[in-house]
């Protein structure tokens, strides 16, 4: 498969129309609080059982890649994250657009963006075969300590330790909800069938990210709303700015790339070791959760450098690494193409275009968001007391959508009572997300590689530590323990300076 | 006055009437089709093949429907739960319903169901790891039983616990069974080494084999037109056949004029080459059975996986 007959394959007005068209569906949904883009891709799956295989596989691609970038928008202007991955960008973007800095947060994350999906998509065409050996290595003990790893990053957020280990504590409850995986047995479910399947996360974000922030609009006069004024900046400002920090761009884009890898541990660890990184690192003399750009800067371009990475495994051995590569392995499958190793040898023509239209979705984006910027920050000219109703109806939509239940959205508008308490008594909401994400990562591990080593008659321990990579990993996990202790003493000692003066 | 009474009387007639105009007419809105388990899989791969089909046939627009959790109950409760008017109905893998009816405190039963056509038969299968040192079921079982609870196999879900059950037991084996959430997390365990065997279905076979895994054999009765150098268990002297099949659903209770519509569409439907090719592109093997087939495969189907069940219940339930 020549580049020639792929470009030829590519550059053809129907891709082109499909590529954008998704995109813009992914965009769409991914803005929406409660959709992402794993919701519209499943709404479009049938739409590609018609078309050619590489069109249809480009349409959900598309989704996938502005469904990650979407969330961002509503993050940044409402402080209503679209999607989870979008919660460290709420935490940076919505104190910029309070500053009057809308338009320049939004420039931030649609250009990182840009840069993380790119690292992706180039690491996809030009590392699959190697990275999905390296992917399997990961077994039990592998990914227990990955997990572990993710844990250590809430230290790494502002505010009271205390606080932030409560609500970490609190994620780590809600997942232990509902029937065991590996044991099989109940917990916390009172007998109810809806509490057996669990809390999933969905319902959980939207509850303390969406409708706690309605909530507390509620009742607001007027004048108590903060007055958004519009200032203008050019789009090369940021871009150079961004260019700048490309060693934060880079690393944030690897983060991404390595821990989209993995099956399961997904795209929400990937977003929050990256911006707990970038917190570890910026130079900027702005405060974190304040307005840093460095905070836009490594979770989105880390959110959209595991869309690419997440088909790595998919694409070379079979295995989808996300729900939403999951749902395209599907779409694959029933246009009769079989994924592994042989995909590249029996259909490279699928392979190899849907591989560089990859690419294509990200300029698709680029160019959608960057137009589209001036007509998204139309928003903050709607008054409050439209948004709220408007936002609790998607959220409400959003929480039903995604396991068609209505427990679903008793969950959410439950969490979001708390955490509107929550914010008045300033715990901070993102290490619960951070818990609920990786408490059944870190206990299913834990527990199969325990009963690995008691059927293989070694202790636990020897069995954690029996290759290499755990080893290097447990070496990771030290490591971070000891920076974010570091970086809470050096905290303190400021703070006290700062009083002291 | 008087007609005005008259017409106050007649209403009920009038209306029965209207239903049974409308029976006849089914189908007159959208049809749902709930699907217990997630998008993209192979049940869900099913049933949108099926919908599309049934759809065109009947006239009407057929809409999918996921409803997954609890590995499948909640969707395969909601069926139970709906209306036995026509307008929704059910896709889900047999036996996933019986097996949780049995293992757990489910508020359906098997006869909560009015099954009205089987799509496809895919049977289950062990595959080993690439770094095993056995291909074949005898080397695996000679393996195995010189060391006693070793050997690991994984699966992910009902079924393909049980499947696992059976093995170990049927070839006088201890295995040691260990859950994961999805098929791809199954066989990124399966192909990094980090389990021996894997206990999954045919549908696995392909990524499995691409990436060097091995397969060990198939609980089918026969050996599959799709894969014929795959052995199946019971030619290798092992007793034991086991699958899914994919069953069109209504709950209990339809109207026999809605039965019957449904019935002559799908047994119209069920000889069409472009759903069969749609069939054999998602590597679904095709096998249609109508409402009294279906219903004699299922009964036989029940009686063999009962014992299976029963033997193993503590082993289910609390592993």
């Amino acid at each position: 498969m020549d580049i020639v007959s792929i470009l030829l394959n590519l550059f053809t007005p129907s891709v082109f129309l499909v590529v954008f068209a998704g995109v813009l569906v992914g965009i769409v949904v991914g803005a929406i609080p409660g959709l992402n883009g794993a919701i519209g891709i499943s709404l479009l799956l049938p739409l590609t059982f018609t078309m050619e295989p590489q069109t249809g596989l480009l349409l959900l691609g598309g989704i996938y890649m502005g469904g990650m970038y979407g969330g961002s928008i509503t993050a940044i202007l409402i402080n209503v994250p679209g999607d989870v991955v979008a919660a460290p960008v709420a935490m940076e973007g919505y104190p910029l657009t309070q500053q009057g800095r809308a338009k320049e947060a939004l420039y931030y994350s649609i250009f990182s963006s840009m840069f993380g999906g790119f690292i992706g998509v180039l690491v996809l065409i030009l590392f699959t075969p190697p990275l999905a050996r390296f992917a399997l290595q990961f077994g039990p003990a592998e990914m227990f300590f990955v997990s572990l790893s993710g844990l250590i990053i809430v230290g790494a957020l502002s505010g009271s330790v205390l606080k932030a280990a409560f609500a970490v504590l609190l994620g780590l409850f809600i997942s232990t909800v509902g029937v065991d995986l590996i044991t099989g047995s109940e917990r916390f479910t009172f007998d109810n069938i809806d509490l057996r399947s669990g809390i999933s996360v969905v319902p959980v974000v939207l509850g303390l990210f969406c409708f706690a922030e309605m909530f507390l609009n509620i009742g607001k006069k007027p004048g108590e709303q903060v007055q958004y004024r519009d200032q203008t900046i050019s789009r090369m400002t940021v871009v150079k700015d961004i260019l700048k920090q490309r060693f934060l761009v880079w690393k944030s884009g690897l983060i991404g790339t390595v821990v989209g890898l993995l099956p399961g541990v997904g795209t929400t660890l990937a977003v929050f070791m990256s911006y707990g990184d970038a917190k570890r690192v910026s130079r900027r003399n702005i405060p974190f959760e304040q307005g840093n750009p460095d905070g836009i800067i490594a979770a989105e371009s880390a959110n959209n450098a595991t869309v690419g990475s997440s088909m790595v495994p998919l694409l070379a051995l079979g295995v989808p690494g996300s729900p939403t590569s999951a749902i395209i392995a599907g779409a694959l499958v029933i246009h009769g193409i079989v994924l592994g190793p042989s995909l590249f040898v029996s259909r490279p023509d699928i392979a190899f275009t849907f591989l560089y239209g990859m690419l294509l979705t990200v300029v698709a984006m680029t160019i959608i968001g960057a137009v589209g910027i001036k007509y998204f920050s139309y928003i903050l000219k709607i008054k409050m007391e439209y948004i709220v109703p408007t936002v609790l109806v998607f959220a409400l939509f959003g929480a039903y959508s995604l396991r068609n239940s209505l427990f679903d959205v008793f969950i959410a508008i439950l969490l979001g009572i708390v955490g509107a308490i929550f914010k008045k008594i300033h715990v901070p909401l993102a290490p619960i997300i951070i818990g609920v994400v990786l408490g059944p990562l870190i206990e299913t591990n834990l527990a199969r590689a325990m009963r690995i080593a008691s059927a293989r008659n070694m202790p636990l321990w020897e069995y954690l530590m029996a290759t290499p990579l755990s080893k290097g990993l447990v070496a990771l996990v030290v490591i971070m323990l000891i920076v974010v202790i570091r970086m809470r003493h050096k905290e303190k000692v400021a703070a006290k300076g700062v009083k002291n003066a | 006055m008087k007609t005005k009474l008259a017409l106050l009387l007649s209403a009920p007639f009038l209306l029965a009437a209207t239903s049974a105009v409308q029976a006849q007419d089914y189908p007159t809105k959208n049809i749902q089709i709930i699907v217990p388990y997630s998008a993209g899989g192979g049940g869900d791969t099913v049933a949108r093949i099926v919908a599309d089909r049934l759809g065109e046939e009947l006239g009407q627009q057929i809409n999918v429907v996921n409803r997954e959790g609890a590995g499948g109950e909640i969707g395969i409760d909601e069926i139970a739960r709906s209306d036995a008017d026509g307008y929704t109905l059910g896709v889900f893998g047999y036996p996933d319903n019986f097996v949780l009816e049995h293992t757990r405190d489910t508020s359906f039963t098997f006869e909560s169901f009015d099954y009205l056509a089987a799509f496809d038969d895919m049977p289950m299968g062990v595959f080993a790891s690439p770094n095993s040192q056995y291909s074949t079921l005898e080397a695996l079982v000679s393996y195995g039983q010189e060391r006693p609870g070793e050997l690991i196999i994984g699966e992910s879900g009902a079924l393909g616990l049980l499947h696992a059950l059976a093995f170990a037991e049927r070839s006088e084996m201890q295995i040691t069974p260990i859950r994961y959430s999805g098929g791809g997390e199954l066989m990124n365990a399966l192909l990094g080494n980090h389990i021996d065997l894997a206990s999954t279905s045919s549908m696995s076979h392909d990524p499995i084999v691409g990436s060097n895994g091995k397969p060990i054999g198939f609980a089918a009765e026969e050996r599959m037109e799709m894969f014929p150098d795959v052995p199946t268990f019971k030619e290798q002297g092992l007793d034991l056949v086991m699958g899914v099949s994919r069953v069109l659903v209504a709950p209990t209770g339809l109207p026999d004029d809605i039965r019957e519509a449904l019935i002559t569409a799908l047994d119209a439907i069920s000889t069409n080459e472009a759903m069969m090719a749609n069939f054999e592109n998602a590597a679904i093997p095709y096998r249609y059975l109508d409402d009294s087939a279906v219903n004699e495969m299922l009964e036989q189907s029940n009686n063999v996986l009962m014992p299976v069940i029963e033997n193993n219940l503590d082993q289910i339930n609390g592993n």
